[in-house]
């Protein structure tokens, strides 16, 4: 009696509360993406993030865009000249408009470049992407609709990394204030900040006085949907939960494990795309066992990459025979792939002077525990004895900063890479003294080559450099080379118009929604 | 409770609290490695705001001249800044704050609506068949983790019946404006009665999921004491008395089995607070467990440190309500 007299109107409540809520549907031209984190900021000058990244370039346009394979075309700029090693200039697109209704100009081109490179301009702050456009020293403002570039050393790439910086308006940033800009936009891309409801949503609108965007980048105009809802959905079951339910038209981050039930659903299904981030193994150049080649070489003939793809990594991985993507500027295709060679590794240890094999730890930080379990599988099966020691992300690169990484033998790792130039990835992993170079790997040549590739403003010349190296790197070995996953998207069939990115974020401006 | 004793229990407080403080400091004073680095995280500063943070953070000077000025901040509400946000931690805490209450309480309104009856119904018909179900649902509520009861719940009623929201707080399409940051009562006080129920409809899993371990804990706590309480001799002087048993159980039993259930509610909504890291997370629930879950995730170490301090004192002044709750309701006892 009691219960009832408490349940039945309790129960009616959570009834009717289902009823309206179930009521809700999608409104029309709305695209919800079912994202796997918030972003930190939305300024497009303070954050290297990629999750930020993602929503800001829906809501930023940049001077040039990238295209699917890789290419720059022009966006905010209609044309572009070097006028010397040192110096470039771009003419702008003219009658473009932010958000804010005011027309973009080359004073506020100059003052966004002005804001990422000029140290302590933000507030005293210096923008964290400084170092993603090199050694450009200076902007110039030539006329309202024309900059020039001043260098301080000759950089042949700077146009390849201008995808990566968003213009804002001098105007706004002004106003608004360092701190206020990590909540409040105004930009020239296709859609415009209704709302950040953070750590829940960052719902957006389409500009309609959008200029229409890349006229390389077909389709031009205005955006596909009227409404974009980045939804934060951390949890991966829940994320595709999501997606089965209707609520959300595409998931980033699907787990492998799920792709048979999106792909059992008719109204989802699955689309993938090759990631930027390389796996690895850093093999310690600097003692025993991996200072002999031959080890390294043995260790790199002791991985059946296309058995761990298949079985561990659902087929949804490329294995590497080197360090960059096959789909990166300066890729060396002519290599040969390591093959799986236990005969070979047997020999090669033999000849090292460990007949019997030999005994070695890797470390790796629990993320990426499992898969680090299966290389150390198969390293101990072919006579190179591997203990995986899991460690806490800090502390295990506290150990490896030390001299000669303290005397550790491997450990597994990753580099990402967005510009998919080797200049972002080879250089800082494999350049003597580089800023991610753990295996202390030292070669007088690689070296010399990657300094000339630098300053190369010959794009072929330039390319045939980066090539060079990796036919080196290729020999010597000095990485234990794994794969690059693909990244993997769930979408519901409604959706059309839209293509995941290489560069591993989601642009909404083609998307539609039936 | 006497003043003395109460003071007595204060002065405790006191130095739990302070025994709390010294551990959240020590725990960044313990980790390996430069602590400029691992307070930036992942995030990417430049030297001068290394140097500028050394400097803020006091390295140079002694460990309890640091602690002293940490127990100070704290005080003053000042966390310092989250370098991955770029914005102050305390600010982050408060934004996150409302979700997290909000859902904690309707998860102990829902633990208690529903193991109050059920505690009673198991007391009165002791062996029998509700008591046996009971007893079995209450041992599966204890025992069934969250991130898996929650994950079932939105197959079932939001997958396949489409009846309730996968995640989230509320629709998109409702705009409440914020007064207590609580959108039940918001949306009531902006008399907007579709919002208040598309809340209320986003509510239901996650607060269920969170709720069904305290329930399965109340209940028993309620069925022992009501059939302590059954076994008095007031209750038999009651019935002797002609009164209706719906009168008895409600006046004479309920009101004295509910003294340790009160009690024990009250120490349970400390850990509920442990469990919203795993339901909101889940549930996409934008509160201060995510915040925490996100901080460690990304080694956001000023984060995590404050929402430890924070989780940390609450569920020791919850403690201590509970104590003086318990005292109050039955004079009987003496601290």
């Amino acid at each position: 009696m009691l219960l009832g007299r408490l349940l039945v109107p309790a129960a009616a409540a959570l009834a009717v509360a289902a009823g309206a809520v179930a009521a809700t549907g999608t409104a029309a031209q709305e695209l919800r993406i079912g994202y796997s984190a918030d972003v930190p900021t939305l300024d497009p000058g303070n954050h290297r993030n990629r999750f930020a990244e993602g929503v800001i370039l829906n809501i930023h346009d940049a001077l040039v865009a990238r295209t699917d394979d890789m290419a720059v075309v022009d966006e905010l700029i209609e044309g572009w000249t070097q006028i010397d090693a040192l110096t470039y200039e771009a003419r702008l697109r003219r009658g473009v408009r932010f958000h804010s209704g005011d027309e973009m100009t080359a004073e506020d081109v100059k003052f966004t470049f002005d804001r990422l490179t000029k140290e302590g301009f933000m507030g005293g702050q210096t923008s964290p992407r400084k170092s993603l456009l090199g050694p450009l020293a200076d902007t110039e403002i030539v006329d309202p609709h024309t900059v020039r570039f001043h260098l301080s050393a000759p950089w042949p790439i700077l146009r390849a990394y201008l995808p990566f910086q968003q213009i804002v308006s001098k105007r706004f940033v002004e106003a608004t204030g360092t701190e206020g800009m990590a909540t409040h936009t105004n930009g020239t891309g296709p859609f415009r900040l209704v709302e950040w409801r953070r750590g829940e949503a960052i719902i957006l609108e389409r500009f309609d006085d959008y200029y229409g965007g890349a006229p390389d980048l077909p389709p031009v105009g205005p955006a596909g949907v009227e409404r974009v809802i980045f939804r934060i959905i951390p949890e991966s079951a829940s994320r595709v939960a999501a997606l089965l339910a209707g609520e959300v038209d595409i998931i980033d981050n699907l787990p492998v494990t799920d792709i048979p039930v999106v792909e059992a659903n008719p109204a989802t299904r699955v689309m993938t795309t090759n990631g930027t981030r390389s796996f690895f193994v850093d093999l310690n150049n600097a003692v025993p066992p991996f200072n002999d080649v031959r080890v390294r070489q043995a260790a790199n003939m002791a991985i059946d990459r296309d058995l761990i793809v298949e079985r561990v990594l659902g087929g949804l991985a490329v294995p590497l025979n080197g360090l960059i993507s096959p789909q990166s500027y300066g890729y060396n295709a002519d290599l040969p792939p390591w093959s799986y060679d236990p005969d070979r590794v047997r020999a090669l240890l033999g000849e090292a002077g460990f007949p019997d094999g030999v005994d070695v730890t890797l470390d790796v930080d629990p993320a990426n525990r499992e898969n680090a379990e299966a290389v150390a599988a198969m390293l101990t099966q072919n006579g190179i004895r591997t203990t995986v020691q899991v460690w806490e992300l800090n502390v295990m690169d506290a150990t490896w900063r030390e001299e000669n990484a303290a005397g550790r033998n491997m450990r597994y790792r990753s580099w990402g890479d967005g510009a998919l130039d080797p200049v972002g990835i080879f250089d800082p992993v494999l350049r003597t003294g580089g800023r991610g170079n753990f295996s202390r790997y030292s070669n007088a040549e690689v070296d010399a080559l990657l300094a000339a590739a630098e300053s190369e403003t010959d794009v072929a010349r330039r390319s045939r450099m980066y090539q060079d190296a990796q036919a080196i790197v290729r020999e010597e070995a000095p990485l234990l080379f794994l794969w690059l996953p693909r990244d993997i998207y769930g979408v519901s069939a409604r959706l059309s118009g839209w293509r995941p990115s290489p560069r591993g974020v989601i642009k909404i401006h083609d998307a539609r929604v039936d | 409770m006497s003043p003395i004793k109460l003071l007595e229990r204060l002065i405790q407080l006191g130095f739990v609290l302070f025994g709390i403080s010294l551990i959240v400091f020590l725990m960044m004073e313990a980790t390996p490695g430069d602590p400029v680095e691992i307070m930036l995280g992942d995030s990417l500063a430049s030297a001068e705001q290394k140097e500028l943070l050394r400097r803020d953070m006091g390295l140079d000077r002694p460990l309890v001249a640091r602690y002293l000025h940490f127990v100070g901040n704290a005080l003053g509400g000042e966390f310092g800044q989250s370098f991955f946000h770029r914005r102050p931690v305390a600010d982050l805490i408060l934004e996150r704050l409302p979700a997290t209450i909000e859902l904690t309480l309707v998860a102990m309104v829902v633990a208690v609506a529903v193991a109050i009856p059920l505690g009673i119904i198991a007391a009165v018909h002791r062996g029998g068949l509700l008591d046996r179900l009971a007893s079995v649902g209450a041992m599966l509520g204890v025992s069934m983790p969250g991130f898996w009861f929650g994950i079932l719940l939105i197959m079932l009623f939001a997958v396949r019946l489409h009846l309730l929201p996968v995640a989230g707080r509320i629709g998109y399409s409702h705009e409440v404006p914020a007064v207590t940051g609580l959108l039940l009562v918001d949306s009531l006080i902006a008399l907007q009665p579709a919002s208040f129920l598309a809340a209320l409809g986003h509510l239901v899993l996650p607060a269920v999921t969170l709720g069904l371990a305290m329930a399965a804990i109340l209940m028993r706590v309620t069925r022992t004491a009501m059939l302590e309480v059954l076994s008095q001799d007031y209750m038999t002087f009651a019935e002797a008395k002609g009164l209706s048993r719906r009168r008895i159980l409600v006046r004479h039993g309920l009101k004295n089995a509910l003294i340790p259930t009160v009690t024990v509610a009250a120490i349970e909504t400390g850990s509920l607070l442990g469990g919203n890291m795993i339901v909101e997370t889940i549930f996409a629930w934008p509160g201060l467990g995510r915040l925490v879950v996100e901080a460690i995730f990304a080694r956001n170490y000023p984060v995590v440190q404050a929402c430890v301090l924070f989780y940390a004192v609450t569920y020791v002044l919850l403690n201590f309500v509970a104590d003086v709750l318990y005292t109050v309701l039955n004079p009987k006892v003496r601290l």
